[in-house]
Order: structure tokens, then sequence, then C-alpha cells
């Protein structure tokens, strides 16, 4: 049978306060928005299962506290992630300035195996806001970010409007599944579930 | 002079359980405005009725579980009326509840209220069953097992006109904008300007400054560099009022109700981050706040309700005294901090149900970290609905020990409540469950946790 670490996908979504982590992954997860969610603490969990060419995924995302204070309980939450979601407000400069000391302490504390080609993807959220033009970081600062940090894939969101985020989260799916050969190298057996094993592998050599 | 506004001393024995010393610590405090303030005392206070709350005809409170809009949990109990009213079934032997148990209660505690120098140790037993909604029996059952209010009431009245000035003293110091800053030195100031400064709280005007106190002064004594850090933490104050019960018309929406009430909220977290450097403000210390306020806020009594923020400023102080190390990050790794009393609680679980422990922590490999953060850090506020949470915090703030062991021994009666769903689940249906802990018959859930105790003790 297939081996439940196979088939399950981990993945944080981080960034500071207010950006709207929790707002993003409930319109994945459940298509919806409120603007009443409280403020996260300690993290929440969701799941949901995806098809990624003809193969079923449970993805099992990690919804995270946005204040500095809880990034040292992180350490629990964060081992085992198969792709980290950095998340900033295109409205408010420090929340992308951020990405860095989130992207660093994320590596540092989940220390996964390989984190130069650790794969990461960016949320520029909250485009919605005022029509765009309470906008402060530009599309182009942010894809140049992201190229400087080994070409991340970036999307600009809104949870609001669920703009692009199906979209996103297709693409943070497609990378944690990239990052799952390593870990099932102990686990040979399990390549019988549906022959897209090898195909899977050849796909992750490509980033 | 103006920039180290803060003693030490503010920082310790003032939070700790007993209250400081009575010598008027307001002259400790600052020597200077204080002794100008002490002049004026009584008349201050009674302006202070004004300034800290702004009060509009009293507006009817609704009880939460009428407006909140998630009815399965909510219709099951309305807080002003009997706590235990919905308590039937299977539990219903196990928590000794009936209305006229629960009158009888009452009557009991009012007139455990009305002695004269209060048996503190008889009011904690009572109060631990549950303490009735309405009367404001609550709120003052609160500030006494808080150590706010005195056993003897005769020392009530000056005790809390001691404390409200000195509240209103801190926000007329540390609420201040560096332009008033400023101005209050150039004009050598006298208390005459009380006003200008509560109505422009947090937010900058224009006005000259001298002295070298412009926002554009690096000096490390410059009002403004302070001002600019602090700047970072009140946004994120800002951010979690408002998205404190969401639900709740008491704390959200645009009435000038809810407005006030969360001016209320912010003003104590800021003066309580400003006084308390080392920690700040952390998120959730929000919900630890709001019951607080809730329930001194909608206090009957009128005097009571003027002074609601400054009352919920000392209880939040002194509850927040023997949690406060759950907060601070510096001591995650502590026997103090978070992570340890995690542990306990996980301990708690494998003394009492080692095959539950077995199962969550061995064999789905659920790290209690996953869930047990929030329940202990928001004292759990938000794993029921508001009114169920108000009867628990009656329970934990009954314990004379202090709220925490009777917290782990809760959190540990609510795993061993759902122990069959968990036994037969996996790692992601038993996260999932312990997230969003299901509706419960809290006297039943108390009762199980007293009962760990009795288990614990012999």
């Amino acid at each position: 049978m297939a081996s439940r670490r196979r088939m399950l996908l981990k993945v944080i979504i981080l960034g500071d306060s207010g950006v709207g982590k929790t707002s993003l992954m409930n319109q994945y997860v459940n298509r919806k928005f409120s603007n009443q969610y409280k403020a996260t603490i300690g993290a929440d969990f969701l799941t949901k299962e995806v098809q990624f060419e003809d193969r079923l995924f449970t993805m099992q995302i990690w919804d995270t506290a946005g204040q500095e204070r809880f990034q040292s309980l992180g350490v629990a939450f964060y081992r085992g992630a198969d792709c980290c979601v950095l998340v900033y407000d295109v409205n408010v400069t420090k929340s992308f300035e951020n990405l860095n000391n989130w992207r660093e302490e994320f590596l540092i504390q989940a220390s996964p195996s390989d984190p130069e080609n650790f794969p990461f993807v960016v949320l520029g959220n909250k485009i919605d806001i005022d029509g765009g033009n309470s906008r402060v970081v530009s599309e182009k600062k942010a894809r140049a970010w992201c190229a400087s940090k080994g070409d991340i894939p970036y999307f600009e969101t809104s949870a609001k409007e669920g703009f692009n985020v199906e979209v996103a989260f297709q693409c943070i799916a497609k990378n944690a599944l990239k990052n799952e050969p390593e870990e099932e190298l102990y686990l040979p057996d399990t390549i019988d579930v549906t022959g897209g094993g090898q195909q899977q592998r050849s796909t992750g050599c490509e980033c | 002079m103006v920039k180290k506004r803060v003693p030490d001393w503010l920082n310790s024995s003032l939070w700790s359980p007993p209250p400081p010393p009575p010598q008027d610590p307001v002259s400790r405090y600052d020597s200077k405005s204080a002794t100008a303030a002490a002049a004026s005392t009584t008349s201050s206070t009674a302006a202070a009725a004004k300034d800290v709350v702004v009060l509009d005809p009293p507006i009817p409170v609704p009880p939460p579980s009428l407006i909140r809009p998630e009815p399965p949990k909510a219709e099951l109990r309305d807080p002003l009326s009997s706590s235990d009213e919905n308590n039937n079934g299977s539990s219903a032997a196990a928590s000794n509840s009936s209305s006229a148990e629960d009158m009888s209660r009452r009557a009991q505690l009012s007139q455990e209220l009305s002695k004269k120098v209060l048996n503190m140790s008889e009011l904690r037993r009572l109060a631990s069953q549950g303490i009735p909604d309405g009367a404001g029996i609550r709120s003052t059952v609160w500030k006494l097992l808080l150590g706010y209010l005195p056993s003897d009431r005769g020392l009530w009245s000056s005790e809390l006109s001691k404390k409200r000035f000195q509240y209103k003293h801190f926000k007329g110091e540390l609420l201040m904008n560096p332009s008033e800053i400023t101005r209050k030195l150039e004009s050598s100031t006298s208390l005459g300007n009380d006003e200008s400064k509560s109505e422009s709280k947090g937010l900058l005007s224009r006005s000259e400054i001298t002295h070298g106190e412009h926002p554009l002064s690096l000096g490390k004594t410059s009002v403004w560099n302070q001002f600019f850090q602090d700047t970072e933490i009140i946004e994120q104050i800002d951010r979690d009022v408002k998205r404190t019960h969401p639900d709740m018309h008491f704390f959200s929406g645009d009435s000038l109700f809810a407005k006030s009430n969360q001016d209320a909220l912010r003003n104590i977290l800021i003066v309580f981050a400003k006084l308390n450097p080392g920690i700040r403000y952390v998120q959730g210390m929000n919900e630890i706040l709001a019951p607080l306020f809730y329930v001194f806020r909608t206090d009957p009594n009128e005097e009571n309700v003027a002074y609601a923020e400054a009352d919920t400023f000392f209880c939040f102080v002194e509850l927040l005294s023997g949690f406060r190390d759950h907060f601070c990050q510096q001591l995650d790794n502590s026997v103090v901090g978070i992570r340890s009393t995690i542990t306990k609680l996980s301990q708690l679980l494998k003394e009492h149900d080692e095959e539950l422990w077995r199962h969550l922590e061995v064999t789905t490999k659920v790290n209690p970290q996953f869930y047990a953060f929030r329940w202990i850090t928001l004292l759990l506020t938000q794993e029921f609905n508001f009114a169920d949470s108000l009867h628990i915090w009656d329970t934990l703030l009954s314990d004379p020990e202090g709220p925490q062991e009777t917290l782990l021994r809760v959190c540990c009666a609510m795993l061993v409540l759902v122990r069959r769903r968990l036994l037969a689940g996996d790692f992601t249906s038993n996260l999932k469950l312990l997230q969003n802990y299901p509706p419960t018959n809290i006297s039943h859930l108390l009762y199980v946790a007293n009962k760990l105790r009795a288990h614990s003790a012999g």
C-alpha cells in the first residue's frame, strides 16, 4: 500500500502579522473570505486533498503566528516541511523587507537537508486594497528579490477576492512535491502507488 | 529625565501578589509631577471618570450568546441566566447543577460579599463552582480573587481611588506623544492641561518644538527616538485590538460603544507595554484582557463602569504576573517558560491516562505544542464560547495557588473527555479535533478537572 509519508505534503506559511496568512489558507482550502479572523496564536492547521498529475495528495498547511516573539517556537512546526510560503502585504514595506528574515529563520530552524534548493514560494497579498493605489512594493522589486534568492516563484494575490490563490497553491503543491523524493529514498517500495513515482522524480530535477 | 520615566521597581514589586507598600507609590514614581499630582488627588480622580471611559448614557449590553453568529454553541447558554441550566444529560450527576443550586450560590456569594471582612477561602470555594451571571457579582469577586480589592471592605474605597488615580497618572505620562511631552516640558507643566493630553493620545499634532526635541534628532535621549520604537508595537496592538472577538458587538463593529471599548483595551495594552519593556506587547494579551474588561465594564454599578479601564489594567497585571513568563521569548526554554509548562501538561496526562498519552504523543505524534500552546497562553479563551470561558475563569481565578495548576488540570480533562475519539484518530483528525475543541458541558469539564486533583493528591 501507499505509505502515508509519500502522500503527505507539509506546507508552512510564514510572514509578518496581518499580511493575510490565515485568509490565504482559508481562501484556498474553504474558498471563503472573512474579515473576522483573530490573530493566530501558535499555529493553525488545515488539510486539503490535491490532485497532481493523476495522483492524490494530502496537503497539510500550517498557518503560523506573525509576531516575531513566536519565531523561536517555530521549530516544532517547521520541521519536515516540504515547502515554505513567504507572504507579505504589497501595501506594507516592512512586511516585504522582513521576507529575508523569515526565510533565514526558517532555514535555521527547519534545517532542511539541502537548504540551497529548498522550495519557497513568495506571495504578495492584498493587491485589491484601494484598487492598488496604496501599494508601496512594486512587482518588479519583489520579483528581483525572488530572483536573487534562487528564482523563487512569485505570485500576486488577493485572499479577499480569491485572485491567484488557487494558481499559487498549485505551484506550492508542485514545489512541495519536488522536495519529496529525497525523503522517499528510505521507502523504495512505495513506487507502485500509481506508477507516477519515477516521473515525479524527473520533474524534481528541473528546479 | 523624561526618557527614563519608568523606574525599575514598577517592573517587579507592583506586579507581584503582595501589593506595593502603602506609602504613596506615585511620589516614588516621579517626584516632580507627583507632588503636584498628589495635591489635587481628589479633584482629578473625579475628573478621571470622564476621560478614562467615554460614557454616553449606558448602553444595554446584550449577552454574548445573543450576538454570536454561531448558533450551535451559543444557544446552549445564556450567560446572564444561571450558568448551569442546560446541564442536563449524562453529566448531570457529576456536576451538581440546578437553577436552585445556582440561586443558592448567588445568595451565598451575596451574603459573603456583604460581610465587613470577607472570608477569602469561603469565597474561593463558592466562586470555584462558577459565579452566577448578573448583579455584578462576578465583577466584584474577580477583583477580590485577583487581590485588587482587599478582603476588608472598609479599605475598598480608599484602595480603589488610589489605584484609579495611579492609572490616570500612568496614562497621562505614557500615552502622550512626543509633541505633547516637549510642549509639556516647555510650559513647565501644571496639571491644568490634562484634557488636551488625553484628547489627542497617540496622534501627532503640529506644535512648536524646541530644546533639540525634534523628530530628526537622533540623540538616544530624544523622546522621538523612543516614540518611533513604540510605533511598531502600537501598530501591532491596534491590529489585534480590532481583531478581538470580532463576533461580539461589545468589542467589534462601528458603534461608539464598541469603539470606546476598543480604545480602553488599546490604552491598557500600551500602558502595560511601556511599563514592562522586557515583555512589551505579545500577541494574545488582548484575548486575556478581553474577559476582564467585559466583566468590569458590564458591572451594574456606574462608578465601576466609569473606572472599568483602570480596574482592568491592575487586574490584568495581576493575572499576568503568574503567566508573564509564557510571553517572554528569552524564557521559552527555561523551567518557567511556555515549553516547560506544556511539558507539565504532557506529564499530567501521562500520569492520569497513559494509554491516551502514548497514543497521542508516540503513536500519532501529536506534539502537545501544536494545540496546547494556545490553550495555555490564552487561558482557554479561544477554545469555548465567551460565556463558557468566563465560567472556566471563575474556577481558574479561585485557586489560592494561582491559576496555573488548575489550568493544566482543565487542559488535561479536555483531553480525557475526548479520549475515545482521540484513541480512534490519526495525526490529522486528532490535531483538528484539539485545535477546534467541540462544545462541551463546562461544569462537567471542571468536575473532571477537579477529580484529577483529588487523584493526584491521593
